[in-house]
């Protein structure tokens, strides 16, 4: 009796387990598409006026084309791509490129020199955050059309509207995100409300790119498919396939079992476990993105400049890097990118806990104070964040941590509400410029000047003389004169204790199956698959 | 042949009016509760738009774009203004209506849940008679064990270690996701229920491969509903086996089996129909842990990566659907009290 009320469950469990080894199959991609497991949460748009984030510009590069790329990483080398060749005026106030006459967009549309002026016009004249790039050099939605306009069919003039570097444009155009030609009559023929395609290329692309946008679905999977008729070869893949894929182990078994070909973005212990492991290969691919610890000086301790310089001593940074950032990041103490030629070597700050006790002191804080640090509450980020709190309480100042999404830290961050913050940030690619601009200069410190967009600014650093040396280096065409002015404003930085201290450069870690060939791993995460094969 | 009086018809359509009022009235609640408390919470939807590095006159532009500069009421009558229009916004995760995302997402959900609720139903409930006709015996104690594993060990915890096991060693499960990759989007999308999908198409090889991606999450999500249900029933059959009418039946000569099967079990059917209501509405929300886990594309993901940006279109569109649904599963299991207890007809 007993027997027979329990026997139903226990057929059903041998049932289940019967089943198993039946569907057992070895998985194995196919040999013609690649299969990339990533985060794809932070991907909500496609439209290159409004796609900023790393993940959009990967595969951003591989449905649209720019016109210049640069050459080995070099900011000041440039390679053709959509423009053959292209020439400057001599008093550098001029640009003109000349186009390639073969290239078609996906569509069938024939790309020219139209297309190119509208894509840069569309920009600006939708003004989302990419559009800072252009402001930078005087752009604006009702100069733009004048200054950058087709002269012919394959012919692009672009006018300088102020005295600066032609080479930091010719750059822009290279590695921007919002410098991807668009096709405009595609783009119009979904024009809505005269926004310029606005909403509907948030989902759909209209490139001229080695590949074509076959599926997206938000938080799920993104599929490419070659562009047979690809003005540079068509692609060796026949399909790319993007599935997101948060979950860091999850990542780590499908690698091991043979379901993904290439991973972004696992934790560093999962990248440490597949390291030297038979089938698998580990490339790190650094970035122009910096971690840093920033202090707000409209906060009354971190005004005072020995309270930022006992804090930049109350930093364990050898210990950081050696502890928590493997396969995150690369110690980097400048606010620039190691490799550049403009970067001075790293200045050696070390924790050093007398000597941030006495200058506390000095600042009238000999048992240290009260202060909060804000960060994400993910890896490296909250690593660092306790790391930076047990230092700090060596020097007496007491830090509770909040942690938040990233909306809630930059968010806090760009209403210069915060005391200290653990972030990451600066512009994609290593440039002495734009990373000078982007943390050490702020043209405005009042509340009102709303600009957000300068880190200095959120940290309500203000330095005159720094502006004026950023500025310089920014107009500056002689290559010697130049690395000097970006060499002194470097110093000058250290010199005032600018209260954005950096810790390390970004480094990306891709794992993938040792038959992938030909990966080449991008500076911005803006990789292109084009080359890609398998071999096996 | 039934006649009914006029006075019944008034009867029967004053009680259709009063639940279609009170359903209406919860789900105003709802949103209502939903919106002003997105509105408080400390997330920016702006810059989820605009980018961190975004200067002012950018996020203005898009802030007013939003409306949010309008007062809290107004923005709440306009939502309801257009939800009353079937525009339920855009999602600012997607660019896409929300109602498309939601239609886009949910059959991955429903698909896992119909699953782990018919695992947990099969499992649950012969284990919780299998408990009861046994108290105190052995076969209450196994039960006892399972279903406080089902309970305890964290969802996450047991995914992972589910993948280890059947799909890293024993290679028995698919991985994450849905589908191997190499078949995703090679399937025509018709109801957007894999196993469905695959075979109308028939492509055994993609309905093999989705069965075995499957399996896993819908066994794992289900043991949680085996621990719910069987407990539960459990409890209501030990209510039934202790009533005299049972003694009278075993006296009267019943065998044990047709004691417990044809007459207890028969009583608690209603009592159960609860529960698993309940039980397969708490699947249908969306399992966020499972989901991040098996990189399942389903409603619960969706929910949460909306809820994390602030995207107050897509949180209220989700809040709707999930509220109907329970709507949904209480009017369906009224029904179904009918078929089984004709005290309430």
């Amino acid at each position: 009796m007993k027997t027979a009320t329990c026997a139903l469950p226990l057929r059903l469990l041998f049932a289940a387990l019967a089943l198993g080894p039946l569907t057992q199959a070895w998985a194995k991609t196919p040999a013609d598409q690649l299969i990339v497991g990533m985060s794809l949460v932070n991907l909500f748009s496609l439209d290159p006026a409004n796609a900023p984030g790393l993940d959009a510009s990967g595969i951003n590069a591989n449905l649209y084309d720019t016109l210049v790329k640069r050459d080995q990483g070099d900011p000041e080398k440039h390679l053709p791509q959509l423009a053959e060749r292209w020439d400057v005026s001599d008093n550098g106030r001029r640009v003109t490129f000349h186009l390639r006459q073969d290239v078609t967009f996906h569509s069938g549309n024939p790309l020219t020199a139209t297309d190119v002026a509208w894509s840069l016009y569309r920009v600006m004249k939708l003004n989302y955050g990419l559009a800072t790039t252009w402001k930078a050099y005087g752009y604006t939605r009702d100069n733009i059309q004048a200054l950058i306009r087709a002269t012919d069919l394959h012919t692009l003039v672009i006018d300088l509207p102020q005295g600066m570097d032609p080479l930091l444009v010719i750059d822009s155009l290279a590695t921007s995100p919002s410098a991807v030609v668009v096709d405009r009559q595609l783009a119009l023929a979904h024009e809505k409300n005269g926004d310029l395609g606005a909403a509907w290329l948030i989902t759909h692309e209209a490139g001229s790119g080695p590949f074509v946008l076959s599926k997206w679905n938000a938080n799920d999977v993104l599929v490419l498919t070659r562009f047979d008729r690809y003005w540079g070869g068509a692609a060796a893949l026949k399909r790319v396939v993007m599935s997101n894929m948060t979950e860091s182990q999850s990542l780590r078994l499908m690698l091991q079992r043979g379901d993904l070909d290439l991973a972004y973005g696992m934790a560093a212990p999962d990248v440490r476990a597949l390291d030297g492991e038979r089938g698998l290969q580990v490339q790190s691919l650094p970035r122009g993105t910096m971690y840093y610890v920033a202090m707000s000086m409209k906060q009354p301790e971190f005004a005072k400049r020995e309270v930022r310089e006992a804090v930049r001593s109350l930093i364990d940074y050898q210990g950081m890097d050696r502890q928590v950032m493997p396969y995150y990041g690369t110690l980097n103490q400048r606010p620039m990118q190691l490799g550049l030629a403009a970067r001075l070597p790293d200045p050696g700050y070390r924790l050093d806990v007398a000597h941030a006790r006495e200058l506390l002191a000095q600042a009238g804080y000999p048992d240290g104070f009260s202060t909060t640090i804000r960060t994400l509450s993910e890896p490296p980020f909250i690593d660092i964040a306790a790391r930076l709190q047990a230092t700090l309480a060596q020097g007496g100042i007491k830090a509770s941590i909040i942690t938040g999404t990233g909306n809630q830290v930059y968010g806090a961050m760009r209403a210069r509400n915060f005391e200290i913050i653990v972030a990451r940030g600066a512009e994609r690619y290593p440039h002495p410029y734009f990373s000078l601009r982007t943390f050490a200069y702020n043209p405005d410190n009042r509340d009102s000047a709303g600009l957000p967009n300068f880190q200095g600014w959120r940290a309500s650093f203000f330095d005159p003389s720094l502006n004026g040396l950023i500025d310089q280096a920014g107009a500056e065409r002689d290559t010697g004169k130049r690395l000097s002015l970006y060499h002194q404003a470097q110093a000058r930085y250290d010199q005032q204790v600018g209260p954005i201290l950096m810790l390390s450069q970004m480094t990306d870690t891709v794992v993938s199956a040792a038959d992938i060939k030909g990966f080449t791993g991008d500076d911005a995460g803006a990789t292109r698959y084009l080359g890609v094969h398998k071999q096996r | 042949m039934v006649v009914m009086t006029a006075s019944a018809l008034g009867a029967r359509a004053s009680g259709t009016a009063r639940r279609a009022s009170t359903v209406l009235v919860t789900l105003l609640g709802l949103l209502m509760l939903t919106f002003f408390i997105g509105r408080v919470m400390p997330l920016d939807p702006v810059l989820a738009v605009v980018g961190p590095d975004a200067d002012h006159s950018t996020y203005q532009q898009v802030y007013l774009a939003m409306g949010l500069d309008k007062p809290l009421w107004t923005q709440f009558g306009l939502y309801l203004n257009d939800l009353l229009h079937g525009n339920f916004g855009n999602a600012l995760l997607t660019g896409h209506p929300v109602l498309d995302d939601i239609r886009r997402v949910f059959p991955a959900t429903l698909e896992l849940a119909t699953l782990a609720i018919l695992f947990g139903v099969l499992i649950g409930l012969p284990l919780g008679v299998c408990a009861a006709s046994n108290q105190g015996r052995l076969g209450d104690h196994v039960a006892r064990v399972i279903t406080l594993f089902g309970y305890s060990t964290p969802i996450f915890w047991l995914g992972m270690i589910g993948l280890l096991v059947f799909y890293a060693w024993l290679g028995w499960a698919g991985g994450a996701g849905r589908i191997d990759l190499g078949y995703d989007g090679l399937v025509p999308d018709v109801t957007g229920l894999l196993l469905i999908d695959t075979s109308l198409a028939g492509d055994w090889e993609a309905f093999a491969s989705a069965l075995r991606h499957i399996l896993l999450p819908a066994l794992i999500l289900g043991l949680n509903s085996v621990a719910y249900i069987s407990r539960m029933t459990r409890s209501f059959m030990l209510e039934q086996l202790s009533q005299e009418y049972i003694i009278t039946a075993r006296v009267k000569g019943l065998s044990r089996r047709q004691v417990v099967w044809g007459h207890a079990f028969r009583n608690i059917l209603v009592q159960l129909l609860t529960v698993v209501a309940l039980a397969y509405g708490s699947l249908l929300e969306g399992a966020v842990l499972i989901e991040t886990v098996f990189a399942w594309p389903g409603f619960g993901q969706y929910l949460t990566s909306s809820l994390m940006l602030g995207d107050m279109n897509a949180v209220m569109g989700c809040v709707l659907v999930i509220g109907l649904i329970f709507v949904a599963l209480n009017l369906i299991s009224d029904a179904l009290y009918k078929v089984f207890d004709p005290r309430t007809r």
